[in-house]
């Protein structure tokens, strides 16, 4: 018995859905590890949400691109909100299928998990995720959050980590998405772990245009971004580290109801998630946001570059 | 769905929520000076221009043309592309306002002084008045009920859109929408929708009040 399949054995024992994370962080399911007690079926087709940002609705389509070649009929509903939003449709049955994060994920659904290395999140979530809904196997892929400033800021106030800001309490302006103001892995967060409070906070983009334009022009010290963007290499920002472990792993990892997770399914999301590096992700970012190109048409190249379409 | 409208009853007479830097009052305010200073600039612009086109006959479809396509701008995109030109400033905001209530003031303008009977002017010009006292004392007056209407049409449209302010980071009522989608507060982003509602409204009564009261001779 090979150390795969005696987890999966044991995962099985336990009643929980095969979440046989290795250590290496990227998993693959042969078909004996993944009978589920639920037993689901994606014989209806099943319905994609995807949250307001360009690399979720990458990842949605790449979902897509991977089921459609299985045989599974899906429908994507790109930008549909955040977080807030996108776990109350799932859980009502409105869509089916999320691409999602480790760490934020977790703490949306346990705030006070303490859990930030990726296996145990991985478990940790599936103790936690309401009746209903299950997490597969992660990816390679990981986006976190990051907080960045510009080189000129790190420079004046001699920035390189979260901690530094502390010092810097009550002059600094942070530009975010409204929803990082009340988020653990946000403002609360910030305050909480590491005393930082801030002379604003502005309510602006999820890494888009507005928080980004914001930071380039010093209208904005502190921008939220994703560690995927980009702009933070092409414009020098530089990245605050995270001694604390405020900000947890982000692999991405799907988020399906029960009811549409079939042998199927798993096998062809599987199949991209270990395929799809961190890199990957960033470049196909990157194509939607600077090259100005389709997310449909970009996670379609991609998944039949990379073999994920081929059917059989 | 009861509990919902007893929270979000709850959420607009609490006294907490009234008060303080986003509380109600200060966000009503906010919308207040924007939406009424948007819609001045606009009247500063259209105004005049729809008087000089009315009154001359001349570049009438090229004004009215311009200032439709002023109204067909998507005010979101117009604040992102002038946010990029200008930075984080107001200046996205009352470019899109102002774009959006011009048409208005323009088309009603320009039709109120179309709508002035000929043989009026030609009497007016008959008796020796010069073009700007034609303007000013036949037209002008003859036109002001469409005017009027012009304005509270913009004014209307202007409150309704300055919760675009809370997108680019700004306050006014549209905070409260913009947040509460964001972080799932459905009390919050009813509670910011009634107001705006209810201040356009209110606005919408108190100018028509006023119309009443300028050209109440005329109706007599």
């Amino acid at each position: 018995m090979n150390r795969r399949t005696l987890l999966g054995g044991l995962f099985a024992a336990a009643s929980v859905p095969a979440l046989s994370a290795c250590s290496s962080g990227i998993t693959s399911l042969d078909s004996e590890g993944t009978t589920t007690s639920g037993g689901g079926s994606s014989k209806g087709g099943l319905t994609i949400g995807t949250a307001n940002f360009t690399e979720n609705q990458v990842l949605g389509y790449l979902y897509a691109a991977v089921l459609d070649a299985a045989g599974v009929k899906t429908t994507v509903r790109p930008n549909l909100g955040t977080r807030e939003i996108l776990i109350p449709a799932i859980k009502g049955g409105d869509i089916d299928l999320l691409p999602e994060y480790q760490g934020a994920l977790l703490h949306y659904v346990a705030p006070k998990a303490t859990a930030t290395e990726e296996g145990e999140m991985q478990n940790a979530l599936t103790m936690a995720l309401p009746a209903g809904l299950q997490v597969l196997p992660y990816g390679m892929a990981e986006d976190s959050d990051a907080f960045a400033v510009t080189r000129e800021t790190a420079e004046k106030y001699g920035l390189t980590s979260l901690a530094d800001l502390k010092k810097q309490n009550g002059k600094l302006v942070i530009g975010a998405a409204a929803e990082v103001k009340t988020r653990q892995v946000g403002a609360v967060g910030l305050k909480d772990v590491y005393g930082v409070e801030f002379k604003e906070f502005k309510s602006l983009d999820s890494s888009g245009p507005l928080v980004k334009g914001a930071l380039k022009k010093g209208d904005v010290d502190v921008a939220n971004l994703f560690t995927t963007d980009t702009d933070i290499q092409a414009e020098g920002w530089v990245v605050l580290t995270d001694p604390k472990n405020l900000i947890p792993g982000q692999h991405v990892v799907p988020l399906i109801a029960d009811r549409k997770a079939d042998s199927t399914v798993r096998k062809a999301l599987a199949g991209l998630g270990n395929a799809l590096t961190t890199a990957d992700l960033t470049e196909l970012n990157r194509q939607v946001d600077k090259d100005k190109k389709d997310p449909e048409d970009v996670a379609r190249a991609y998944a039949e570059r990379k073999g994920l379409t081929a059917t059989g | 769905m009861y509990e919902l409208f007893k929270n979000l009853g709850d959420w607009l007479t609490s006294g907490e929520q009234w008060a303080g830097p986003d509380g109600i009052a200060t966000r009503l305010a906010e919308h207040l000076q924007y939406s009424l200073l948007a819609t001045l600039i606009a009247a500063a612009i259209g105004l005049p221009l729809g008087l000089l086109i009315g009154h001359t006959g001349k570049g009438a479809f090229v004004a009215i043309n311009l200032s439709s396509f002023g109204r067909a701008l998507p005010t979101v995109g117009l604040v992102v592309l002038v946010f990029l030109a200008s930075g984080l400033s107001m200046w996205p905001v009352y470019v899109a306002l102002v774009a959006l209530a011009v048409p208005a003031i323009v088309t009603n303008t320009y039709a109120g002084m179309t709508a002035v009977d000929p043989d009026v002017k030609d009497a007016a010009r008959g008796q020796g008045m010069r073009g700007h006292q034609v303007l000013f004392q036949v037209e002008l007056p003859l036109a002001l009920p469409l005017i009027m209407t012009g304005l509270r049409l913009a004014l209307i449209q202007v409150v309704a859109t300055a919760t675009i302010a809370a997108y680019v980071s700004f306050g006014g009522l549209g905070r409260y929408v913009f947040d509460g989608l964001a972080q799932r507060d459905l009390v919050q982003v009813m509670g910011g929708a009634v107001l705006v509602a209810v201040v356009a409204i209110a606005l919408d009564l108190a100018l028509s009040a006023l119309q009443r009261v300028l050209f109440r001779h005329r109706t007599a």
